[in-house]
């Protein structure tokens, strides 16, 4: 192979500060290349697409090992791929969970049999995220884990808490937290608010997110370092998180396609695709995530990819498991929902889905610079589709988006210059 | 209009037209039990599963009278939710039922949209028995009839529901049943009981129960669970009683002519005092008499459209 | 596909073919020992029951009780039907033992209506002797159930409908011949 030139196409860099109609060359090496260093490359022309650095999703359960009827580490990074991304962290809550050596090596194992997309693994915080003993974060660091995460917990004990973030900023680890007071959400289902009310549900309160955005803030600012807040989905969490970056203390926050574009009120048909933790907030808080977005207080966009067999979600509300998939829907319901309402523009929803989420795991210079590794993604903005569950990659189909007309496709995904998807 | 529906699953999802419907349907067959015959072939040669997923005595009866009254034949299931959740899935097991040729299930279960759930599932039509603390078509059913009957209207009317609203399915069905029929609905409670939510769908919350009682023509008193006082709801039964309950006093407050209505079970002494539940404002019996003509209407309803 | 009804006979017709019918109903009554009735069967049987009622009143000086039945409850076609029509009264304000009552609709058609009433009269108790008066019979019924007092006999094709519309329904009154929608 002589590498290939993508052609015509705009180029949107965010890590550069790129966004112009331009060419993108990728050598023999899988490397981005300047054009005129290719001999004979392979010429593929783009007019009218998008190329930009592939999505990094820094939320996503692969279910391998533990629950591979529901994914595999092969299905879920072929999703991945289908959805423009060319990283994702795996969360540890596997089972066994990815708090041991071992764990993480079976892990390494296991991607360089089936994964399409690099896999990142992220360690527990507590060992089974339990909440109660530190895990081996300084081994994990070593077996190469690139952050640290309960995700699906909440560690409930602050002193423990405390300890945990002193220690991994120690080891360079940032920690992703899902933020939860557990006594607060005991029992709920959904968002407490007007619809639970209304349909005699058990809720989810504000505060018990808010509660622990509020502590983490806290444990940030004084331990000066880098507290990431899982799937935000408060008004209230927006406002902290705001009033704390202006202060420079070193929080991100992720939100979720679903909490951008969907709200409590799904809920009243008790369809079992729109539960998941935490719940689909009340309007007030849809928007006031869209204007965190918009603003920069949210500064990552994550699916939470979270796969459930049919069996698993076709139970009563009350008892079926939370999430959803979001790995193949991430990106249209993003570009229809975001950039053709203008809240913010197509280079902008890229920054949130590229340099965002490498800023929260340290990652520096994530672009298409000569010499980078070619990992990159096509779209196409004009293309109009209805989502089809039944042509995803991934293993489930746990997804509320199904059947929704959306804009914008991902046409190609490109990992270290191999293609590994296409439309 | 004319009857369409195949399920009963919430008054949420009925016009007013259809909530009238049942209820002057009801008129018809709530004579069928002041008959010499108390039964009529409605339903003969249909077969009810009464598949209660959650304990059930009152209503369990009830039904079961209904639907013997109308010549169905009749199963009894119980289970436990618990156990479904270890074993078989509820879909499975509601799909075996309907494998037999069934041809209404009428379920209770503890989560809310169960039955909204398995309908969707089921060609046979599916009556609510009361899903969690969401909904509990029949109950509020009856209790506008007996309104209805009592003051032969429901528009205009004041009525407040006094308790544990929010862990109540009654309290929804009436809310939703009563505000199509153009009633002023107040709900009230202590505040820990009685969210301001419901204020959003236009009914007035009281944390107080002489505003609540203020000019009521009808007051319904659910009942309170004793495991919400464990669960810091309420300190006592006593101070419930003191501050929420319909004694001699509070009882000066309501219209002379009010109706006092309570869903049953009674603590007796708690919601209400026993005079006042055996008292003439009481129609708390009527409420139990006026049940089964529902469910019979209901039952004759779905059961006889076509599927 | 048309569907304006044809007019089968105009309220002349049809008010001559209830005295008629009264008439026959009277001298029965007159020759039977004990108390009797008129029983309506809804819808238009209420209608027709009335007017007969007031005919007897008012020639033959007779005043029958009175009552009405709906046969919803009892129906033989449960569960085929789409759409179900709202339950009238049923108002019996009379004992019916041992009386004889006169059964009344506007057209006997396929005798399933009637089979309904009898089953529903016959829960209210158990009457001496039951006789059924109709303004039309279509002649052809499919269950061995024939009518004692017979308005007007009357032939249209299998799916027609007569449509008999009294004084005080709305409308022209008169038998209708109407074609079911398809």
């Amino acid at each position: 192979m002589n590498g290939y030139i993508l052609k015509n196409a705009r180029v949107i860099d965010p890590g550069r500060n790129i966004d112009s109609v331009g060419d993108i060359a990728v050598n023999a090496e899988g490397l981005f290349a300047e054009p005129g260093t290719l001999a004979n490359p392979e010429v593929i022309d783009l007019q009218g697409k998008v190329i930009a650095p592939g999505f990094i999703d820094v939320h996503v359960h692969l279910r391998h090992p533990g629950n591979t009827l529901a994914e595999t580490i092969g299905t879920g990074t072929a999703a991945a791929a289908a959805g423009g991304f060319t990283s994702i962290v795996a969360m540890p809550n596997t089972k066994p969970a990815a708090d041991t050596v071992g764990a993480i090596e079976l892990l390494h194992r296991l991607v360089s049999k089936e994964a399409v997309v690099r896999v990142l693994p992220c360690g527990c915080m507590t060992i089974g995220s339990a909440g109660e003993e530190m895990a081996p974060i300084g081994s994990l660091k070593s077996a190469g884990v690139v952050a640290l995460s309960d995700d699906g917990k909440c560690i409930q004990d602050h002193a423990l808490m405390r300890r945990i973030v002193e220690y991994a900023k120690a080891f360079n680890l940032p920690i992703m937290d899902h933020c939860e007071e557990n006594k607060l959400a005991e029992g709920g289902v959904m968002h407490e608010g007007k619809w639970s009310v209304l349909l005699g549900m058990n809720g989810i309160p504000s505060a018990a997110e808010e509660l622990i955005i509020a502590r983490n803030i806290i444990f940030a600012r004084q331990i000066d370092w880098k507290i990431h807040m899982q799937h935000v989905s408060t008004a209230g969490s927006v406002q902290l998180l705001r009033a704390a970056r202006a202060e420079g203390v070193k929080v991100t926050g992720e939100a979720t396609p679903h909490h951008l574009t969907l709200t409590d009120e799904c809920i009243k048909k008790f369809d079992t695709n729109y539960k998941m933790n935490p719940p689909l907030r009340a309007e007030e808080d849809r928007l006031a995530l869209i204007e965190g977005v918009a603003d920069d207080t949210i500064t990552v966009i994550a699916t939470d990819h979270a796969p459930h067999t049919r069996t698993a979600k076709e139970v009563e509300f009350d008892y079926a498991p939370c999430g959803i998939i979001g790995l193949e829907t991430a990106f249209p319901v993003c570009y229809t929902e975001l950039v053709k309402k203008q809240v913010i523009s197509l280079p902008r929803l890229i920054q949130k889905m590229t340099t965002g989420p490498a800023e929260v795991l340290g990652i520096e210079g994530y672009d298409m610079a000569p010499g980078k590794a070619a990992d990159f993604v096509v779209l196409d903005p004009e293309a109009e589709y209805v989502i089809d569950k039944n042509t995803f990659k991934s293993k489930s189909r746990n997804t509320p988006f199904d059947g929704m007309r959306v804009s914008g496709k991902v046409m190609m995904t490109s990992v270290g210059g191999k293609i590994v998807y296409q439309a | 209009m004319q009857w369409t529906r195949k399920d009963l699953l919430s008054l949420y999802d009925l016009s007013a037209e259809e909530i009238t419907y049942i209820l002057d349907t009801a008129e018809e067959f709530k004579k069928v039990s002041e008959r010499r015959v108390k039964k009529v072939p409605a339903l003969r040669g249909k077969t009810v599963v009464n598949f209660f997923v959650e304990p059930s005595t009152r209503t369990r009866v009830s039904f079961e009278l209904a639907e013997q009254r109308l010549s169905a034949d009749i199963v009894n299931m119980q289970a436990q939710a618990s156990s479904l959740l270890k074993g078989e899935t509820l879909l499975d097991t509601v799909k075996n039922i309907e494998a037999l040729q069934v041809d209404l299930v009428v379920m209770r279960h503890s989560a809310p949209g169960a039955q909204a759930f398995i309908a969707r599932h089921l060609s046979c039509g599916v009556v609510n028995a009361g899903d969690g603390a969401h909904s509990h078509p029949t109950q509020a059913l009856l209790d506008i009839f007996t309104i209805r009957e009592k003051k032969g209207r429901i528009a205009g009317l004041n009525v407040t529901i006094v308790g544990d609203i929010i862990h109540s399915r009654v309290a929804r069905s009436n809310i939703w049943g009563l505000l199509k029929l153009g009633a002023n609905v107040t709900v009230a409670g202590p505040a820990t009981m009685v969210p301001k939510e419901f204020e959003s769908i236009g009914v007035r919350v009281c944390h107080n129960l002489k505003d609540a009682l203020k000019d009521a023509d009808v007051v319904n008193m659910l009942r309170i669970q004793r495991e919400r006082q464990t669960a810091g709801f309420f300190p006592s039964t006593g101070e419930y009683a003191k501050f929420f309950g319909l004694n001699h006093d509070t009882m000066k407050y309501l219209k002379p002519d009010a109706l006092v209505m309570h869903p049953g079970p009674i603590n007796r002494d708690v919601e209400l005092t026993g005079d006042i539940a055996d008292g003439p404002n009481s129609v708390i019996l009527e409420q139990v008499t006026n049940g089964l003509a529902i469910r019979m209407a209901v039952l004759y309803l779905v059961g006889c459209v076509k599927k | 596909m048309d569907n304006t009804p044809n007019l089968l006979c105009t309220a002349a017709v049809m008010h001559s073919a209830i005295r008629k019918l009264a008439g026959e109903i009277f001298k029965l009554i007159a020759s039977s020992n004990g108390d009797c009735a008129l029983v309506g069967i809804h819808q238009q049987g209420v209608p027709l029951a009335a007017q007969i009622r007031d005919v007897l009143k008012a020639e033959y000086n007779c005043t029958p009780n009175f009552g009405t039945l709906d046969i919803s409850m009892y129906r033989d076609d449960i569960g085929n039907r789409s759409r179900l029509p709202l339950i009238r009264e049923t108002s019996i304000p009379f004992d019916v033992n041992d009386k004889l009552i006169i059964m009344v609709d506007d057209v006997l058609s396929t005798g399933r209506s009637i089979r309904a009433a009898l089953d529903a009269l016959t829960d209210y108790g158990r009457p001496r002797l039951i006789r059924l008066a109709v303004l039309v019979d279509r002649g052809e019924p499919e269950f061995p159930i024939r009518a004692d007092f017979v308005g007007l006999n009357l032939t249209v094709p299998a799916d027609h409908k007569i449509r008999v519309v009294f004084d005080g329904d709305g409308g022209e009154p008169g038998i209708f011949d109407v074609q079911w929608p398809k």
